[in-house]
């Protein structure tokens, strides 16, 4: 069954790249070169916490994304199965 | 990629608007951070350098996230060290060092994109330099420096130097890759660090964290001064003391890595950097 890596808190992110780090050690890689997820800060007016954006190419589907998922200290992600996605849809 | 035999050092000219990227296997028993930052000095002393430097595990374990900067203020070297993003960057930029030399005659911007570098004029926005997710940028806001729009360093020592080499901002990006030969045994050791966290002296924040660190804690915002050499040359955190300062994880990564570092070298590290001060004194 195909599983789906979905950011679904991404206000919780504090940017600490744990996500992309695994990804690329996953495809045995270290670096931030081609990565499948990466993080965008942006600056927020009270400059006490930074904005995070979370890109993710599709092809990280392929991944061990449940394993991503979980080396996130901030519970970001969330782990869909193909059938459940289908079955909202179908909703 | 990794020069397992040799440090490299990206040299910035300011005066002359010119870089040069140089290897350097006599500076390899420094190992990184505040040693090899201070034997930069050194050699460089009639420069006065501003240095950034990392350490061998930067990049490649958890909590090996601050970047050292090592400047002369007044006569005094200060070592301080930052957080954020920085060193993943320079890690995968390819550089151990980046060493700022002299002054430049305008208000200048760096652009570093692994070990090329544009000096562009102050009205460049940072915001446009650099490979977004693969960069780090440093800013002055209010006086004050900030790293990734958030990070500072203690005190006013890189603000007053980047004011005096007239430098408004540097954004470093790296696009290198690295493959440890074993990475079997390297993903395991990163896992058995990373379920260390709890060893850290800080708690679990709310707050941006550091690259490679999952903590969010409240302490990286400031930075770090002063603290443990082997610690300060491995530019890890001041808070995970407890996992590198056991000499057995150190090793244990430096051989994954693919270093050759002996028990002598770290040995011999505060040592060599107590002669290295003192022949800059």
């Amino acid at each position: 069954m195909a599983k789906i890596l979905k950011p679904t808190q991404t206000d919780k992110c504090n940017g600490c790249e744990l996500c992309l780090l695994e990804s690329q050690r996953q495809l045995k890689k270290v670096g931030l070169e081609e990565a499948l997820i990466r993080i965008f800060k942006k600056k927020r007016d009270d400059n006490q916490k930074l904005e995070m954006q979370i890109e993710i190419d599709p092809r990280i589907n392929m991944l061990h994304v449940e394993k991503i998922s979980k080396i996130c200290p901030k519970d970001v992600f969330e782990v869909e199965n193909h059938e459940e996605i289908e079955g909202k849809n179908e909703e | 990629m990794i020069d397992f035999l040799a440090k490299k050092v990206l040299t910035i000219d300011l005066n002359k608007k010119e870089a040069d990227l140089k290897s350097f296997a006599d500076l390899n028993k420094y190992l990184g951070g505040v040693a090899l930052g201070i034997k930069l000095h050194e050699m460089y002393s009639d420069l006065n350098p501003v240095v950034l430097a990392i350490g061998p595990l930067n990049g490649f374990f958890p909590f090996a996230s601050k970047t050292a900067v090592v400047l002369n203020d007044g006569g005094v070297i200060e070592d301080i060290y930052i957080g954020g993003s920085l060193s993943l960057r320079m890690r995968f930029a390819g550089v151990d060092a980046i060493a700022i030399f002299g002054r430049s005659d305008q208000p200048t911007v760096l652009d570093i994109c692994n070990a090329k570098v544009d000096f562009l004029g102050e009205e460049t926005s940072t915001d446009s330099l650099g490979l977004p997710g693969k960069r780090s940028a440093i800013n002055f806001e209010n006086n004050k420096i900030l790293l990734d729009d958030y990070f500072t360093t203690p005190e006013s020592f890189l603000e007053k130097i980047f004011t005096e080499k007239n430098i408004k901002g540097v954004v470093i990006t790296g696009t290198e890759i690295d493959k440890p030969l074993n990475f079997d045994e390297y993903e395991k050791l990163y896992n058995e660090i990373l379920s260390k966290k709890d060893e850290l002296r800080v708690d679990m924040g709310i707050y941006p964290s550091c690259s490679n660190c999952p903590m969010g804690c409240g302490k990286s915002k400031i930075g770090e001064i002063g603290g443990n050499v082997l610690i300060n040359s491995l530019v890890a955190c001041q808070f995970a003391d407890k996992i590198y300062t056991d000499i057995g994880v150190v090793f244990s990564c430096l051989n994954t890595l693919g270093y050759s570092y002996t028990h002598e070298d770290i040995e011999n590290l505060p040592k060599l950097i107590e002669e290295t001060i003192r022949r800059i004194s």
